[in-house]
């Protein structure tokens, strides 16, 4: 179903088309991911897995888990959560390996690719509010930035935050998280900074210093003289019986389809985690009109922010603390969760379980660094578990342990979007000065960002966090 | 309390369709590492290049051997980060 | 408690609100803000500086109960959701509540919808006797209730009615 009226959210959509799927015509809105208008018809399973033939759904929503390959238009293995819906679209269930010689008569990308070198001062990879405000300040000192983001929109993760954020009216406290995204947006200097959307940076070439870049199914190159790698964080997954039955999402990738596009992504909803990620999108849910049956929480204590707890408790929404799942069920997509409680130990006590009916489990137990490209880079890496997972060594300007390669926000330990923002013009801040770029003001605003980072960071809820920060800097 | 057959229902690699069993029964074959795991089940190797699967693997790892994560031995990362169509890299590599 | 259940308990709520005096002399704001975290767009919100300002970004909100005459507009400027204002001196039968609400339907003036408490509980009915929805509101539309006296530290949302047949 499409979500026709939202508190916060205007959707912008295309024109209605008629597309199929395995045969049967449906409709939707031209521009959507493919995912999102087979959810809106009711499809779940977009696919069997390769080798025990087990239904499967979309998972992530963004292109990271390869969950939702299909078959669109004879090509085998599109990943529909991106791919974008067009007039007459042939759309199948993808039985398990999908038939690969075919992958050549693909009309895309036969439309000339680029071989020519693009040079840049600085190559900033994701336009979240870390990369957005790298940019920005990098720009500031007088630096020229190109700009890359996978997506088709800029803003990272703040597009789909409907919510209010925290912080200081620095950091645009009490803005809604899809405005910052407008703000910071607003703020790029268009003449110093080059934007490129629907590009995927595949890999950093050590040898030659040469991102290559796939950009609407073309293959670039660029080479910039600094990186500023702002990749943010992957979604972590649960193992547990049938965890990968349709129906069973990351968090973010609920939030991503219906706050990016529209469509709920159920009825009844169990939540996973009482994390600020696993409340927040609770509450989101229940303003997109879904019904929260529960959220759960394995720890003993809610890690997330009370207030967003509160909030979710006086819609009705009950949090189970020491309750982890046990197992979900259903035949073809999700019908039935059991959940049940852990003892201090964290060992499942039998008899405590109980039966959820949702067709729908978020799971939000935490981030990790999306940190491919600093592995390629030879950056070294620390396991972190405060910061999400394996995490890059860097100095106080950002740069990591390999000259010319510095990261922001959530890549370099998952954080908030305030924190990201500060990072991030502190990386660009610092990549400028780097290459003998400065307006001037450089140690002041440099001085700046550092007080502003250790002024966030000291309360409470980020004691692991500092911990965790020490370690690396 | 959870039987072995839930453990085959319960999926670690969703590309490669490997169960917490397989991963399990390869630890306890002396398997011990991300790499040998990878290179003998083709877990991480899908097209998602293991981003989903390897926290697991990496938990399961340390459990059994009883180390902490941080001490665990990583597998390495090639270019690309993410598998795209072929004919666009055969396409650059042409050009 | 509250960081098992979410729900604040007696004894944290005694901490945050204004002395029975201040009550009954009109409107005032009632933070419940029980956790250290760093905010504090609700000490830029109050032009009257009730809120002290923030020493550190992650203090608690200090509000002055006298300084404060409840005009609400902390309300959705506060992420948390977490700012109510009551007036006991409203009227002979009622206590004014007014709470953020982030819903739609939105309530229409006069409309009697459900009251519930901090956990979600419905705890009786009530009519709603404003709606705020401007610019300054910003989609956090603001909502003044009518309660009974006994429940005016208990209601914190509503529930419209034909959601819940
Ligand atoms: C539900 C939820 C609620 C939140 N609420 C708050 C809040 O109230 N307050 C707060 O401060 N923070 C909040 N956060 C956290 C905040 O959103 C993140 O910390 C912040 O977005 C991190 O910024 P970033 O720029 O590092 O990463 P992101 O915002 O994740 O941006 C990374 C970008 O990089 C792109 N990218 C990744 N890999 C590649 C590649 N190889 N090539 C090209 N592009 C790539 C991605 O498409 C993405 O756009 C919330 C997060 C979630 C999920
Ligand atoms: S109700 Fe008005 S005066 Fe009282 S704290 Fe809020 S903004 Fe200030
Ligand atoms: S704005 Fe709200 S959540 Fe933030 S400190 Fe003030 S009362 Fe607490
Ligand atoms: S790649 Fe499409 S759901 Fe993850
Ligand atoms: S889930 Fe294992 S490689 Fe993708």
């Amino acid at each position: 179903m499409h979500i026709k009226e939202h508190p916060i959210l205007a959707f912008k959509r295309g024109r209605r088309v008629e597309f199929f799927f395995d045969g049967k015509k449906m409709w939707g809105y031209e521009g959507e991911p493919i995912a999102a208008a087979l959810h809106a018809n009711g499809v779940r399973v977009l696919r069997r897995s390769i080798k025990l033939n087990r239904p499967r759904g979309f998972y992530c929503a963004i292109g990271n888990c390869s969950s939702c390959l299909m078959k669109v238009n004879g090509e085998p293995n599109v990943r529909v959560c991106v791919e974008r819906l067009e007039e007459g679209m042939v759309v199948g269930t993808q039985m398990a390996k999908g038939d690969l010689s075919r992958a050549k008569a693909n009309p895309i990308s036969s439309s000339g690719g680029g071989s020519g070198i693009r040079k840049t001062d600085i190559a900033v990879i994701g336009g979240g509010p870390a990369g957005l405000s790298a940019a920005i300040s990098a720009n500031q000192m007088g630096a020229k930035v190109t700009l890359l983001d996978r997506n088709s929109r800029i803003g990272g993760q703040l597009i789909k935050q409907t919510h209010m954020f925290f912080g200081s009216e620095k950091q645009y406290a009490f803005i809604r998280g899809i405005d910052i995204a407008d703000i910071l947006a607003d703020k790029l200097d268009k003449e110093m900074t080059d934007v490129m959307l629907n590009a995927t940076v595949l890999g950093y070439y050590r040898e030659d210093g040469v991102l290559g870049v796939e950009e609407n199914n073309r293959f670039t190159k660029i080479k910039p003289e600094r990186i500023i790698v702002a990749t943010g964080a992957s979604e972590k997954v649960l193992a547990f019986p049938n965890n990968d039955l349709p129906g069973i999402y990351g968090a973010g990738a609920a939030q991503t389809l219906m706050n990016e596009h529209g469509v709920v992504p159920g009825n009844n909803v169990l939540m996973v985690g009482a994390g600020n990620i696993g409340l927040i999108v609770s509450y989101q849910l229940m303003q997109a009109g879904i019904n929260v049956k529960a959220i759960i929480e394995a720890a003993s204590k809610i890690g997330g922010y009370w207030v967003h707890a509160s909030k979710v408790r006086r819609l009705g929404v009950p949090i189970y603390t020491s309750y982890t799942v046990k197992k979900a069920d259903g035949r073809e997509s999700l019908e039935r969760v059991t959940i049940w409680q852990l003892d201090k130990n964290w060992q499942p006590l039998k008899g405590t379980e109980i039966d959820l009916n949702v067709d729908v489990m978020c799971i939000a137990v935490g981030l990790s660094p999306l940190a491919e490209l600093l592995w390629q880079a030879g950056c070294q890496m620390k396991y972190i578990p405060e910061l999400g997972g394996h995490t890059p060594l860097r100095g106080e300007d950002m740069q990591t342990t390999v000259k010319g390669i510095y990261v922001a926000g959530d890549v370099a330990g998952v954080e908030e979007a305030s924190s990201a923002m500060v990072e991030g013009s502190l990386a660009g801040l610092c990549a400028a000065k780097s290459l003998g770029y400065d307006n001037g003001r450089f140690k002041e605003l440099r001085e700046e960002a550092i007080n502003e980072l250790m002024n966030l960071r000291s309360g409470p809820v980020s004691e692991g966090m500092r911990k965790g920060l020490e370690q690396l800097i | 309390m959870i039987s072995n057959k839930d453990h085959e229902n319960t999926i670690v690699c969703r590309c490669e369709d490997i169960t917490l069993k397989e991963i399990r029964d390869l630890i306890k074959e002396g398997f011990k590492t991300v790499d040998e795991i990878k290179r003998i089940s083709r877990c991480g190797m899908g097209p998602c290049q293991g981003r989903t699967c390897r926290q697991i693997v990496m938990g399961e790892i340390a459990r059994t051997t009883g180390k902490d994560v941080s001490e665990l031995r990583l597998s390495t990362f090639r270019a690309p980060t993410k598998n795209i169509k072929i004919g666009i890299l055969a396409e650059a590599a042409e050009g | 408690m509250i960081e098992k259940t979410g729900v604040p308990t007696p004894q944290d709520l005694w901490k945050v609100f204004p002395p029975k005096e201040r009550l009954e002399k009109g409107p005032v704001a009632i933070i419940e803000c029980f956790q250290r975290i760093p905010c504090d767009p609700c000490y830029t919100a109050c032009k009257k500086e009730a809120i002290q300002e923030f020493e550190d970004i992650n203090d608690l909100p200090q509000i002055d109960f006298e300084i404060c005459n409840g005009c609400g507009l902390c309300i959705s400027r506060c992420p948390g959701l977490c700012i109510f204002i009551v007036d006991q001196t409203y009227s002979e039968t009622g206590v004014l509540i007014k709470l953020p609400f982030e819903f739609l339907p939105l309530p229409e003036k006069g409309e009697e919808v459900d009251a519930l408490n901090r956990k979600g509980e419905v705890v009786g009915k009530t009519k709603v006797v404003k709606v705020q929805n401007g610019r300054y509101e910003d989609k956090t539309p603001v909502i003044s209730i009518l309660v009974p006296k006994e429940l005016s530290m208990e209601v914190r949302n509503i529930r419209l009615r034909k959601n819940n047949d």
